[in-house]
């Protein structure tokens, strides 16, 4: 046994950790984020920037930095922020809840209650608990969203039509 | 990340930049929730359904799973199933009776219904004693994949499958649209181990597919020149001195034959063997045909009703000398089997179905006697069910399976199995409980109580952890309690035969390492099993020690590695380590077995192929060292090891061509 395990450190140091495993794609969340940003409509409340607040630390903050810099949506400059506790949030237009920030879901929607915000949940099925939106991952492992129109509506938020058609399930 | 998904996201980031243009929305239906896979991902996540109603990645499957492709198999320029189970952790060849050869598998002599080999859907396992002779058998040219779950598959494979099941997948019944040819020639330093050869057709139509193939070898057990049976060996009986490169056979042939329509499946095989010691001949002819059809009820619900009809003639063996036989029993099997499928909904799935078979056994022989001049009959139903749920903190597969048979009576065996990937992480805990149906044999010839389903418990946890896109380590470890188990004694030639005993099994570890770059790739891999001390089945044992039962290695290491030269050119050299084993070799002036300790051993291999335009060549080298490690029975039933093959040099011609689509 003991010399397979130097075996098995020897190949781990030869070899060397270069690259990373296949994991999460962070960036195709942002891809996500950005598209649902676009096809969406929130009222007018005279803000300058398109504020996205990312609750808690996520590479999908970071990803969404890079993917938004220098961009805008309807003329305003998109500005994405880190927050690390609810009541920091601000004016955001939409909110980003990365999965291990899942349980604080209900307490953003009561914070949220009537504003113009959208909820973007990472965590599958969030969007029958109080999300607008929530991610799936598909059997062939393609990212969708589940869509809570009533929930979107509530915050005066209007989902288009064309993306709409591209969610898995709309409640 | 692959270069063209870093480039579409490039791409779509920049279309959302303007408005109007809604043709990014269609491109993110095609992007992973996961970064690029490499080619071991890719091997990895291909969903399999073995041992599941639904079709899950290796790594998230309810069971300690194997897969070994066309690929794997053509590098190391596997010889017949032996050359590939050995690679395969847990696995290892021993001899049964009169040079027939079977499976050990986790320290255990499996060869009697331990291992269900499937073979396109076809059980391969003999109706009378539930055996699978291994040795230059199968036609492994023609394999697409081998599925083994190294664990147990009763809840839903049913009484052949306690301890593993290995599931054989041709590439015509499966990747194949086109013929494709080949052939095995293997020369040993005395003799020609074998020349093997088959041929496959199969169209796949819009309608109609069907598939055809043929296989047919002719081998020798062993080239061992002045071979005397230690044990057997006695003044009064003289064993005859034997040139085994001229007196043994290990001949195999496989007729395949299959049609898909819509839901419609017909398969129809002829699988025989034959081979031989220099005493005793042994045959097997078995013929299986089953239709099944896939009723979608809706999208939700499948419904397969399926009829299997099975007629063999298996171990009919006789004397090599004047060709007579000592036993010709036919068996047949009348199976119908409705299975239910059903997605609630993404994440959970159910399976559910009933099975009933007859088997029926009959003396071929002119006396008739076998049976006192009757029928034999077996009436066996089953129900069973299993449910899978897809949880964001763990895939959870609970199943259960009861059997009734009409003369060993009932059996009930739960499953649960908890698994889940976590980003590079991987788990899979499992508890199975298991069955082995008595087969016609081990209930016609019992001797003192009736025999009773032979019940295994198991429990299994593995743990893998991915370091790189192409590396991946997982290590399980497992224990096996089996009890009842169904034992065959010689106690006098009046009285032998099958009988339960209370108890048998072992513990072990098993750790799979897989490395797989561009241009290379490597598979080590390591197994232990440690017999267990309260095993109550005194053939098994040996007096060297407690730790190991006969003919059995607790050590098995083995590394593979596949190296690149070229498109077209590919070198393979494969390691095969075993520990010492003991087993029964000879006997003492009483004529009585002795075990005796059998050296560990090295096997190296090497193969080159060549590939071009469908035309593949390879050749190699087997046991390069000449270590000639013997194939011991693994049971003290008066048998000697059979004596190891020494090197044997292979060439394998094979060529493909596809049809037009």
């Amino acid at each position: 046994m003991r010399k397979i395990n130097i075996l098995f450190l020897i190949l781990f140091f030869f070899v060397g950790v270069e690259s990373y495993a296949q994991t999460t794609n962070h960036q195709v969340y942002a891809v996500f984020v950005m598209s649902i940003a676009k096809y969406s409509e929130w009222p007018e409340t005279g803000t300058k920037d398109f504020k996205i607040a990312v609750l808690g630390k996520s590479k999908v903050f970071d990803e969404l930095t890079k993917a938004t810099a220098n961009k805008d949506i309807r003329g305003k400059k998109i500005v994405v922020t880190q927050s690390d506790d609810i009541q920091s949030i601000g004016d955001a237009q939409i909110v980003y809840l990365p999965d291990g920030k899942s349980s604080q879901l209900a307490e953003l929607q009561k914070s949220l209650a009537g504003k113009p915000v959208m909820i973007i949940a990472e965590r599958e099925g969030l969007f029958k608990k109080g999300a607008s939106f929530s991610f799936v991952v598909l059997d062939n492992n393609t990212l969708r969203f589940d869509i809570n129109k009533k929930e979107s509506e509530s915050h005066q938020i209007k989902i288009s039509q064309s993306l709409s058609s591209l969610a898995n399930e709309v409640i | 990340m692959a270069r063209w998904q870093f480039g579409s996201l490039i791409f779509i980031f920049s279309l959302l930049s303007f408005p109007g243009f809604s043709q990014e929305l269609d491109s993110l239906l095609k992007l992973s929730a996961f970064t690029a896979e490499s080619d071991l991902q890719k091997q990895l996540n291909q969903a399999t359904g073995v041992g599941s109603g639904k079709a899950q990645a290796t790594r998230e499957t309810p069971g300690i799973l194997s897969v070994v492709t066309a690929e794997d198999i053509q590098k190391m320029g596997a010889r017949d199933i032996t050359d590939i189970l050995r690679t395969v952790p847990g696995f290892d060849i021993g001899q049964d009776v009169q040079f027939v050869t079977g499976v050990s598998f986790r320290g255990n002599w499996a060869n009697e219904g331990k291992v269900l080999f499937l073979l396109d859907g076809q059980q391969i396992n003999d109706l009378l004693y539930q055996t699978v002779p291994v040795l230059n058998n199968f036609p492994v040219d023609a394999i697409e994949k081998i599925e083994i779950i190294r664990g147990p598959g009763s809840a839903i494979y049913g009484g052949s499958a306690e301890y593993a099941v290995i599931n054989i997948i041709t590439k015509q019944a499966s990747s194949l649209n086109g013929i494709k040819a080949y052939g095995t020639v293997g020369l040993l330093n005395n003799a020609i181990g074998r020349t093997n050869g088959g041929i496959m057709l199969a169209q796949n139509g819009k309608d109609v597919s069907w598939d055809f193939g043929f296989f047919q070898g002719k081998g020798i057990v062993s080239n061992q020149t002045n071979y005397v049976d230690q044990i057997q060996n006695s003044d009064s009986i003289p064993y005859p001195v034997s040139n085994l490169a001229t007196v043994t056979n290990a001949d195999p042939m496989n007729i395949n034959l299959g049609i898909r329509t819509k839901g419609l499946q017909l398969r129809g095989m002829y699988n025989g063997y034959k081979t031989n010691d220099p005493i005793l001949f042994a045959k097997f002819d078995n013929y299986s045909a089953d239709i099944k059809y896939d009723f979608k009820i809706n999208p939700k619900l499948t419904v397969t009703p399926q009829y299997v009809y099975m007629n063999q003639v298996p171990w009919a063996y006789g004397s090599v000398s004047d060709g007579s036989y000592g036993l010709r029993v036919r068996a047949t099997r009348n199976l119908a089997n409705i299975t239910a499928n059903y997605n609630l909904n993404r994440r959970i799935n159910m399976v559910a179905g009933a099975v009933y078979f007859a088997d029926k056994a009959n003396d071929l022989l002119p006396s008739n006697a076998y049976f006192n001049g009757e029928d034999y009959n077996l009436y066996n139903y089953a129900i069973f069910a299993q449910g899978l749920i897809k949880h964001r903190l763990a895939n959870l597969t609970v199943g259960a399976r009861y059997e009734k048979n009409n003369r060993a009576g009932d059996a009930f065996v739960p499953r649960l199995a908890l698994t889940k990937k976590i980003e590079n992480f991987h788990f899979k805990a499992l508890y199975s409980e298991a069955f082995r149906t008595p087969a016609i044999e081990n209930l016609h010839t019992s001797i003192g109580d009736k025999v009773v389903p032979e019940k295994s418990s198991i429990a299994e946890l593995e743990l893998g952890y991915q370091f790189t896109p192409e590396m991946l380590l997982s290590i399980n470890g497992f224990t096996l309690n089996t009890n009842d188990v169904i034992i065959y004694e010689y106690v006098t030639l009046d009285q032998q035969g099958y009988q339960n005993y209370r108890k048998s099994g072992s513990s072990g570890i098993e750790a799979v390492f897989n490395l797989k770059k561009k241009k290379w790739d490597l598979n080590v891999n390591y197994s232990y099993a440690r017999a267990n001390h309260n095993s109550a089945v005194d053939n098994y044992k040996i007096p060297q020690t407690a730790n190991q039962f006969a003919g059995i290695a607790a050590h098995k290491g083995v590394a593979i590695f596949n190296y690149s030269i070229t498109k077209s050119i590919s070198f393979n050299t494969t390691l095969i380590y075993s520990g010492k084993r003991f087993a029964y070799t000879t006997s003492d002036a009483t004529g009585t077995p002795e075990a005796t300790q059998l050296d560990p051993y090295l096997l190296v291999n090497g193969f080159i192929n060549y590939h071009s335009e469908g035309f593949t060549v390879g050749f190699g080298g087997y046991d390069l060292l000449n270590q000639k490690p013997a194939i011991p029975q693994t049971y003290n039933g008066n048998y000697a090891p059979i004596p190891g093959r020494s090197s044997e040099f292979v060439v394998k011609v094979s060529y493909q061509l596809n049809f037009k689509k």
